[in-house]
């Protein structure tokens, strides 16, 4: 028996190191790309083992460029429109899972519906909206573009979560004399905490990650990291080195953050699945 | 319930913010333009764009050592830098450049050599003018639609645009400012050296639409399909070529499209054979399913004969309506078949490559010969990006039956007509320093190819051009293709592809039933025959 | 006076006020910003409407004939079908299958589920130029490897494996987004059942199907759904890598959409084939939702 047990760990672990190599081959390849020349990049079969060169990522941050602001434009608006959608989304969420109304579940529907518009078709209507109020080129227009598709995911999501936590959590606490609203945050949402961070790390990616919203209703001095990638394709020639290395930045903050949510964001995800 | 968490959150937020504040204003060196209006984002690693298309490292430009620059601005040189030989910006009496002062211009454009030559210089223009220009560069789909947006919105987000003449100008040339009212404004700076000093080809296709009287933009960049070839393996195989072909078969304008392919077939088939070590095939295409298969296959088109529709003026002022198409005419199908079979001993990656992927494999060394932009010659000679610098020759594109084509790609910059009259004619101001001769010759090093006769009159650019061994040839690596191109430039050579107001629908069908075509799934005839059914379609016919 | 909240019926009007307050701003908001498209949406569709023109005019059932009658329109929906319907079938096996990896894992589970998240937090468009950078035939690294083993094709350029390599950039993606659901639900489906499977003397395959894969089926349709939605949208992969070709032969809805939205500037035409991807989409999410409801009763 302890054999086969020895068995089965070791098949698993090869199996697991399998799929490891298919999720990671290519960002190592990226990662280490970043660091050699582009004569070098090219030579098949890549070497693993050479004298790093930081030469495109001091171009990129300390050279004549734009790219640190880039990096800031996306992190702003990323964390602005997240914070901005979880405000709404948690309280909304709340009230759409307590509400106990009739049209709750049309109203469900109706939100994650929001969410469904395929970008292209939409563009210009938001785009008219936008122009009146001036706020093409602006991150402010930005953030309210992202809010199209973050806030009905926050408030699905959030409603969702909410769901499972017991009513009798807030209930005690009235008992005790709060008001709902603030039952609400004091109790509540600590106990939705992990669901929240859940949802916050995902609307963080969806937003960090767009690039349609961003070419349309970005301006000079707004533009934002996918935008960056995708002026790395020029007419001249694709300046790869610095491809891999907007690639190996633009996981970074994204994978620190995911990082040290990890925990509660596992705890959060799994919540929907407590009955 | 720990709250540590939020608060590893919001620090590390502010901390990044912070961190990447500190390092964008470190990243702002004075001088630098970056903070105004230079678009020298990421893209560049050397900060003029020189990376891949110009001399790296180069910090002084060629303006400064060729020719006798009369250095700082005056009031005959408003921006400075002119140099003996070109005509002079000049403005009418008593003008006053700074009269502009305060107002903010912005750019819409395509990342391209001159956008990225313009952007390192800004401040030239600038200093001398108060105006404050934003460039904003982004890839030519967004241009169309940002500027389509804006035309729409009556907006006036952007004042210049790039007036790309097959997606922009054709549809929307309404929108754009007559030029010739500014020009001939007696108050008003008019354009040095005249419209005739832009090389009239190139300003009849980028500043005209359906007539000659409207002038909607100044030519600005003038990419064209040219022949690019490994000098190294046609030196070296050529008497054995001789011996079993009897022919000299160094790629030149007597070139025919039957040589190329018999000349494409031998090199394969001695790679093949191990004879010939020093590149894989003989030749390579951008024939992945995009735009870049249509210019391919517009060069061998014009080259026996055929054309896209029957219309007149097609390719230079265009037409609203270009009448029926042509491809089901023989000439047309002839030139597809031949198309097909020429792929077919084409290196195999060619239905995966735009023009990148294609000068990127001919820089690493594995093909013979390409058709391709004569804007990458930058690229090869650079050794950083290429190993074939020094070993590449440019020659225009072969001849067939009926003819030549090389397919031009040039574009040009008009001003937005919804402007405000103040910022209309500040724009105005830009556009002549932008395609000026001077600013031209200035930004060279960005890998440009100059609009402008007089530019190419300089002694400094004759030298480079006709000198490959000369200290100014190494200096600007553009210019081993230059000969080619302007050769490609001359009437009866060049192509340009029809300017019509459904081009973008129109070129879509053809480069798609192309793709179709060379994937095996239908006969050049039949190819032929689909496109002309859906364009007439299209237009009406 | 304790009120369990499935007593709705006595105290509705003063109970859920506060929750009513609570979420008006939120939906104020979404309908500020979505409900105009969208009526602006059905409104072109009826419209003769393109970018470059002064005013649109009324065409009537127009747009319609014209998407629902051209082929490739149709052709499209064949292969976003295939896209959509292979990546998201795989993206479901192979995330399941991870994840009981992962749970069967004795140790280094926290350690392997971080590197796995890894592909989610790649934007699309900077994966769609690091697949093309590992698939071209100059330089890549893919196309090397797929050369040693004597597989001479150009993956991207052959209409044969190009659908293929771009629902594996999908399926490589979005994977970890399936398996760090399914496996959170896996780690708090609780003991007792296991444990009583055991006395029973189930083996493991037994457990997974009987015990393990029923409840988490929740969390797993909550991922379909969000992936559903989001797979008919993003095209940025396919626009940097195949640009919908060879042939066509990626050329899926969202493609499409892109083409007709973008680059021929219909808006007429682009407003009503985002109508039909809307629609499916909402039939999709209806789908799933049913199914994720009837797990609740």
């Amino acid at each position: 028996m302890q054999h086969r047990q020895k068995l089965l760990h070791a098949v698993l672990y090869a199996l697991m190191t399998l799929s490891l190599l298919w999720a990671l081959v290519p960002i190592l390849h990226m990662i280490l790309s970043s660091m050699k020349t582009q004569v070098n990049m090219f030579e098949m079969p890549p070497r693993l083992f050479f004298t790093p060169t930081f030469d495109v990522y001091e171009e990129m941050f300390f050279g004549r460029g734009d790219f640190p602001q880039f990096l800031r434009n996306s992190l702003v608006v990323s964390v602005v429109t997240t914070a901005l959608c979880l405000l709404l989304g948690v309280m909304g969420g709340f009230g759409l899972a307590r509400g106990n109304f009739r049209w709750e579940k049309d109203v469900s529907f109706w939100v994650i519906s929001t969410r469904m518009a395929p970008i292209p078709a939409v563009i210009l209507p938001l785009y008219l909206i936008f122009s009146k109020l001036n706020l093409i080129g602006t991150t402010t227009g930005l953030v309210l573009a992202y809010t199209t598709f973050n806030l009905p995911f926050a408030l699905w999501m959030m409603s969702t979560f909410f769901k499972d936590v017991p009513a009798d959590l807030e209930e005690a606490a009235m008992i005790d004399g709060c008001s709902k609203f603030r039952a609400f945050w004091r109790v509540v949402v600590p106990a939705a905490a992990p669901g929240i961070v859940a949802t916050a790390v995902l609307c963080l990616m969806f937003s960090w990650n767009d690039y349609l919203f961003a070419s349309i209703f970005t301006g000079r001095g707004t533009q934002t990291v996918p935008i960056a990638a995708s002026l790395l394709v020029s007419q001249s020639g694709i300046k790869w080195g610095q491809a891999m290395a907007t690639g190996t930045v633009i996981i970074m903050p994204m994978l620190i953050c995911g990082l040290l949510v990890r925990k509660y964001m596992v705890r959060g995800l799994s919540m929907g699945a407590v009955k | 319930m720990n709250r540590s968490w939020v608060t590893k959150l919001i620090v590390l937020a502010i901390a990044s913010v912070l961190v990447l504040s500190a390092c964008s204003s470190g990243g702002n060196k004075p001088g630098s333009g970056s903070n105004s209006g230079s678009s020298q984002n990421a893209t560049n690693v050397n900060g003029n764009n020189s990376g891949d298309s110009g001399q790296s490292g180069n910090a002084g430009n060629a303006g400064n050592t060729g020719g006798q620059p009369s250095g700082a601005a005056d009031s005959s040189d408003p921006f400075g830098g002119w140099v003996e030989g070109l005509p002079k910006i000049e403005a009418p009496e008593g003008f006053d450049w700074k009269q502009f002062e305060g107002v903010t211009l912005n750019v819409i454009t395509e990342n391209t050599p001159p956008s990225s030559g313009l952007a390192a210089n800004i401040e030239v223009f600038e200093q001398a003018t108060g105006i404050k220009v934003n460039i904003e560069q982004v890839n030519l789909d967004i241009v169309v639609e940002k500027a389509g947006l804006d035309f729409n919105a009556r907006n006036s987000n952007y004042q210049i645009i790039y007036a790309d003449p097959y997606q922009i100008l054709s549809k929307q040339a309404k929108h754009f400012v007559d030029l010739n009212t500014l020009n001939n404004d007696p108050t008003l700076p008019s354009i040095p050296g005249g419209l005739e000093d832009f090389i009239q080809s190139q300003l009849l296709v980028g500043g005209y639409m359906g007539d000659k009287e409207h002038l909607y933009a100044l030519p600005y960049d003038n990419p064209t399909m040219v022949l690019a070839y490994r000098k190294d393996v046609f030196e070296k195989y050529k008497d054995l070529f001789m011996q079993e072909k009897g022919y000299d078969w160094t790629p030149g304008p007597d070139m025919t499209w039957d040589q190329y392919y018999e000349v494409a077939l031998w090199i394969n088939e001695k790679a093949k054979a191990g004879v010939i070590s020093e590149v894989k095939y003989g030749t390579g295409h951008q024939a992945k399913q995009h735009d870049s298969l249509m210019n391919d296959f517009s060069n061998v088109l014009a080259a026996y004969g055929g054309d896209y529709f029957e219309a007149e003026n097609l390719g230079d002022i265009g037409t609203e309506n270009p009448g029926k198409s042509l491809l089901t005419s023989p000439e047309a199908i002839e030139a597809a078949e031949f198309y097909n079979e020429l792929l077919k001993i084409a290196a195999p990656g060619s239905t995966t490559w735009d023009w990148n992927g294609l000068a990127e494999a001919f820089a690493a060394g594995e093909i013979a010969m390409i058709p391709e932009w004569h804007e990458f010659a930058g690229m090869f000679e650079n050794p950083e990006l290429s190993k074939v610098a020094g070993k590449v020759g440019w020659t225009i594109l072969p001849k067939g039956p009926k003819g030549r084509g090389n397919m031009y790609g040039g574009t040009s910059i008009g001003i937005n007509k919804y402007a405000s009259d103040k910022e209309i004619k500040a724009a105005w101001l830009f556009l002549i320093w932008a395609t000026a001769p001077q600013t031209q010759y200035m930004i060279l090093d960005a890998g440009f190819t100059p609009t402008r006769y007089s530019v190419y009159q300089l002694p400094y650019i004759q030298k480079a051009m006709n000198d490959p061994e000369s200290q100014e040839a190494k200096e600007w690596p553009l210019a081993s293709s230059l000969i080619a191109a302007q050769e490609a430039w001359k009437e009866g050579n060049v192509y340009m592809r029809p300017k019509i107001p459904m081009w973008p629908q129109i070129d879509t069908i053809i480069y798609t039933e192309l793709s179709k075509m060379l994937a095996g799934r239908q006969s050049p005839a039949d190819t032929m025959k689909e496109i002309a059914k859906q364009s007439d379609r299209l237009t009406g016919n | 006076m304790q009120q369990a909240a499935s007593r709705p019926l006595m105290r509705k009007p003063k109970r859920n006020r506060t929750e009513f307050w609570m979420l008006l701003p939120s939906i104020v908001v979404l309908a500020a910003i979505s409900i105009f498209p969208f009526f602006f949406m059905v409104y072109a569709s009826f419209m003769d409407y393109s970018l470059d023109m002064d005013r649109p005019r009324f065409a009537g059932f127009g747009n319609w004939a014209d998407t629902l009658t051209d082929t490739a329109f149709w052709q499209s929906w064949g292969r976003t079908l295939v896209y959509a319907g292979g990546g998201l079938l795989a993206q479901l096996v192979l995330g399941c299958a991870i994840a009981l990896l992962l749970y069967h894992i004795p140790r280094f589970r926290n350690l392997f589920s971080t590197l796995f998240m890894l592909p989610l937090f790649v934007a699309p468009i900077v994966t769609g130029l690091l697949w093309r950078f590992l698939l071209d035939p100059t330089y890549g690294l893919y196309h090397w490897v797929l050369n040693t083993f004597g597989l001479d094709i150009q993956v991207l350029g052959d209409p044969s494996y190009a659908m293929f390599a771009v629902i594996m950039m999908d399926v490589w993606e979005w994977t970890p987004l399936i398996t760090i659901i399914v496996l959170a639900g896996l780690q708090t489906v609780p003991e007792e059942p296991l444990e009583a499977a055991d006395v029973d003397g189930a083996n493991s395959w037994q457990k997974i199907r009987y015990i393990l894969l029923p409840m988490v089926r929740r969390m797993i349709v909550v991922a379909l759904l969000v992936r559903s939605m989001d797979i008919l949208r993003y095209v940025d992969t396919i626009v940097i890598t195949t640009e919908g070709g060879p042939a066509d032969a990626t050329k899926t809805i969202g493609y499409y959409l892109m083409q007709v939205a973008f680059r021929f500037q219909d808006i007429g035409g682009a407003a009503s084939v985002g109508l039909t991807m809307l629609l499916a989409s909402i039939l999709m999410g209806r789908f799933f939702i049913k199914v994720l409801r009837s797990e609740e009763a």
